[in-house]
């Protein structure tokens, strides 16, 4: 059943997909059972219909009219119009708003802004309801390494394009305090990566410090990675990413933020909130050192609990046909992320330490890439046991380092196939393998363009004066060898001349001695 | 690529360290390092090729050309180290008594100036046993100069360093290691390359006496070696602490693999055979 509330927009279709993906869906399938549900804003059916498998209803609310239609068709009760336009008040249990608060209003009528939007959807919620909110982050990763700028936007649904000049909160704790002063306490909070659209990872602020900051920011470059494969950024996102996790600013820097707050009273029950979800179709959760996962909540951050870091473990909570995903369970493996270690002694020229992360890895992981394994001491093992075997590994590397742009201790191998070779033979390993293995490609970051660009310049200069001073040696050489020559000429030539002169000699005196003799 | 890559025999040092035939080295695609010092690893004024490699002893070497705009430096270590790794172990029956003392040396457009007559009787005041002196083969054909040594003791020569890939002793590291190991202590009047390979081969070290000065030296330099290095200074300094410095000098710990070294050199089998 669609009601249009007002404000709906006949012909809009969104320009930007709904929000969604496997770890949403995790979160929102968490909420309580058996409630009223109103899902605000553009949400990806799968998510729609994992809260439906729970929910006692479900309400829909989108400004597109012909999104209204396509939703209608799946069942759920649909409001189709803008947010002023929601009148009713304390009317669910949960609210959910994972797609964030700037796609509510439509063009027609009042524009809210952020505090505004949460002040009507407060409106909506039964006392004691729960609110699961997104936030995204203005100065995310995802916004750092975007080559496009906000608030230039071209795209038809940019008609107020504020950006960072929005009012919303601009870091986690503000979040959370934005919320508590509308009375809705926090009884959970989330760092999402790489994308607010469909994040592949999030974890709390408490897992993000206390948790295993190496293997999170190994997930978070991982998570990046993939979003980011081959598509145009400023620069490499997954160094900014695992740079922000490892340096503490995991939350700072995440692409969005995820709250579930409730109204007062609290309720009875507690939610199963994850300290990390990972998994972009399977879902891995990560949890401290406990008798159970997924902690009961009491306040921001909860789920991670106080453990000291270390011995955390994972297990899998949605898995997907087709993949084995046992590994996965079990301790999560302890130490820094191979492919970080190895770019770090690079440029620290460190070659002792190169050798020997080159060697322990290509004995104990070969079939493993850099950025899939974690090196604690000497023990090397896969961050991810679910991913098949790669091939090529330590030419991968190479790729990595050249296309980066990355210092290294042999500045002569300026290529890939170069520095592959001096890789394999430093790893003590006797043969390259002939055929390259092609993984997923890199970011394509301009900030690396340039840096080859740079390179580029250096390399012709220094060719360019090479050949000079080649050319300089040459003449010098050839003076050299002129000299050489005529000195040959000369001796060769008097000897010669003075032994023909002989023979020529003696030859008259025979002849005169002969004709004296006739 | 440049005749001091031959110097000391150091690229058949490592010829032979990569199996390939150490009478004759294929040619190394940059310039190596030929004797320690405080440069970016090249002797001053060396005409090199820009933008090629050269293959430094240390990571401080290394750091030092890098400051010095000299961005294609890569660590292989010193050649004296590889030898040691295929060297016959030294023969324990073999005693090692005395000193193998250095003097200072000039070279074909540097002679060097100093009093080698009250060096000689500083060097004997202070060793404990009897001398060999060591003499560059500068000194060494210098009929003056060395029959003062011959004068004070043994006098020796590892033979001739080789200049423009003419008359290179290619076996001059092989002797000096010979040489080395016969002796207790090794001794110069400046810290320098044979200190170090002294040092590599077990000798306890000193560096002591009128360091005496090349002609148009950088008078500065010297004093800032003794500076930089006062463990390898003085006529008994601690052999433990000595060691430490003197094998980080050598690049002890950066000594590639045979395959990773013909990588570098360019002597992988396809590049030999381009």
């Amino acid at each position: 059943m669609i009601e249009l509330i007002g404000g709906e927009m006949p012909a809009w279709t969104e320009d930007r997909p709904p929000v969604g993906g496997a770890l949403l869906t995790e979160l929102a399938g968490r909420l309580p059972a058996g409630s009223d549900v109103l899902l605000a804003g553009p949400h990806a059916p799968e998510l729609i219909d994992a809260v439906a498998a729970r929910a006692a209803s479900v309400t829909c609310l989108v400004r597109s009219q012909p999104e209204a239609i396509e939703l209608d068709r799946r069942g759920p009760t649909v409001l189709c119009g803008s947010l002023a336009k929601v009148t009713a008040a304390d009317r669910y249990d949960v609210v959910v708003a994972l797609d964030g608060l700037d796609r509510l209003c439509s063009v027609e009528g009042p524009q809210y802004d952020w505090m505004e939007g949460l002040q009507a959807l407060k409106r909506v919620l039964r006392p004691g309801g729960t609110l699961l909110l997104a936030l995204e982050n203005e100065l995310g990763v995802h916004r750092l390494v975007d080559p496009a700028t906000v608030t230039s936007a071209q795209s038809d649904s940019a008609w107020r394009p504020l950006g960072e000049f929005d009012t919303k909160p601009g870091n986690p704790t503000r979040f959370a305090e934005r919320l508590a002063a509308e009375g809705l306490a926090v009884d959970w909070l989330g760092a999402a990566w790489p994308v607010p659209q469909a994040p592949t990872m999030i974890a709390t602020p408490n897992a993000l410090r206390d948790g295993p900051v190496d293997a999170l920011a190994a997930a978070a470059a991982g998570a990046v990675g993939r979003a980011y494969a081959g598509k145009s950024v400023l620069s490499d996102p997954r160094r900014l990413a695992a740079a922000a996790v490892r340096g503490g600013l995991g939350p700072e820097f995440a692409a969005a933020w995820l709250a579930v707050a409730h109204r007062a009273p609290r309720p009875a029950t507690t939610l199963p909130l994850p300290a990390v979800l990972l998994g972009d179709d399977a879902v891995v959760e990560l949890a401290p050192p406990g008798p159970r996962f997924s902690a009961p909540s009491g306040g921001p951050g909860a789920g991670s609990g106080t453990a000291p870091a270390g011995g955390w473990v994972r297990r899998v909570v949605r898995s997907v046909p087709g993949r084995d995903l046992s590994a996965l369970t079990g301790p999560l493996p302890a130490g820094r992320l191979l492919e970080e270690l190895l770019l770090g002694a690079c440029l620290r020229h460190d070659l002792p330490v190169i050798r020997r992360l080159l060697t322990g890895w290509t004995a104990a992981l070969p079939a493993a890439t850099a950025d899939n394994v974690v090196v604690h001491q000497d023990t090397y093992a896969l961050l991810d046991p679910s991913v098949p075997a790669q091939t090529d590994v330590l030419r991968r590397f190479a790729a990595t380092v050249i296309g980066g742009g990355y210092a290294h201790p042999w500045p002569a191998a300026n290529d890939v196939p170069a520095l592959s070779v001096i890789l394999h033979a430093a790893a003590g390993l006797e043969d390259v393998p002939g055929v390259p293995a092609a993984g997923p490609p890199p970011p394509d970051s301009r900030r690396e363009h340039e840096e080859q660009l740079r390179a580029l310049r250096r390399q012709l200069s220094e060719a360019a004066s090479r050949v000079q001073w080649y050319e300089r040696e040459l003449d010098r050489r050839d003076t050299e060898l002129r000299k050489a020559r005529m000195q040959i000429a000369t001796f060769s030539g008097s000897i010669g001349y003075r032994a023909a002169k002989l023979g020529y000699r003696w030859v008259g005196k025979v002849r005169d001695h002969l004709r004296k003799g006739q | 690529m440049h005749h001091g890559n031959h110097f000391y025999g150091h690229a058949h040092v490592l010829a032979e360290y990569c199996g390939l035939d150490p009478e004759d080295p294929p040619r190394i695609n940059g310039y190596l390092q030929h004797g320690w010092n405080v440069s970016d690893g090249l002797g001053t004024g060396t005409a090199y090729a820009p933008g090629r490699t050269i293959f430094v002893w240390s990571e401080q070497t290394r750091r030092r050309a890098w400051s010095m705009g000299r961005r294609q430096a890569t660590v292989v270590g010193a050649p004296f180290l590889y030898l040691l790794t295929f060297a016959a172990p030294p023969d324990p029956a073999q005693p090692r008594e005395g000193t193998i003392w250095y003097p200072f040396h000039g070279w074909e457009n540097q002679g060097v100036r100093g009093d080698h007559r009250r060096l000689i009787e500083e060097i004997l005041a202070t060793e404990p046993g009897p001398v060999t002196f060591c003499l560059y083969w500068h000194e060494f054909r210098n009929d003056r100069i060395r029959a003062e040594y011959e004068k004070a003791g043994r006098v020796i020569c590892h033979g001739y360093r080789g200049f423009q890939w003419r008359d290179t002793e290619t076996r001059f590291l092989h002797n000096q290691l010979a040489e080395l190991r016969k002796h207790r202590r090794v001794a110069s009047n400046r810290l320098s390359s044979a200190v170090l390979y002294g040092i590599a081969t077990g000798c306890e070290p000193a560096v002591y006496g009128d360091p005496m000065y090349l002609a148009e030296e950088h008078l500065p330099t010297a004093d800032r070696i003794r500076r930089q290095w006062p463990e390898l200074h003085g006529t008994n300094p601690d052999p433990a602490e000595a060691y430490v410095s003197a094998m980080a000098e050598l690049g002890d710990g950066y000594l590639a693999s045979p395959g990773e070294l013909r990588a570098l050199l360019g002597w992988a089998d396809d590049l030999v055979a381009a």
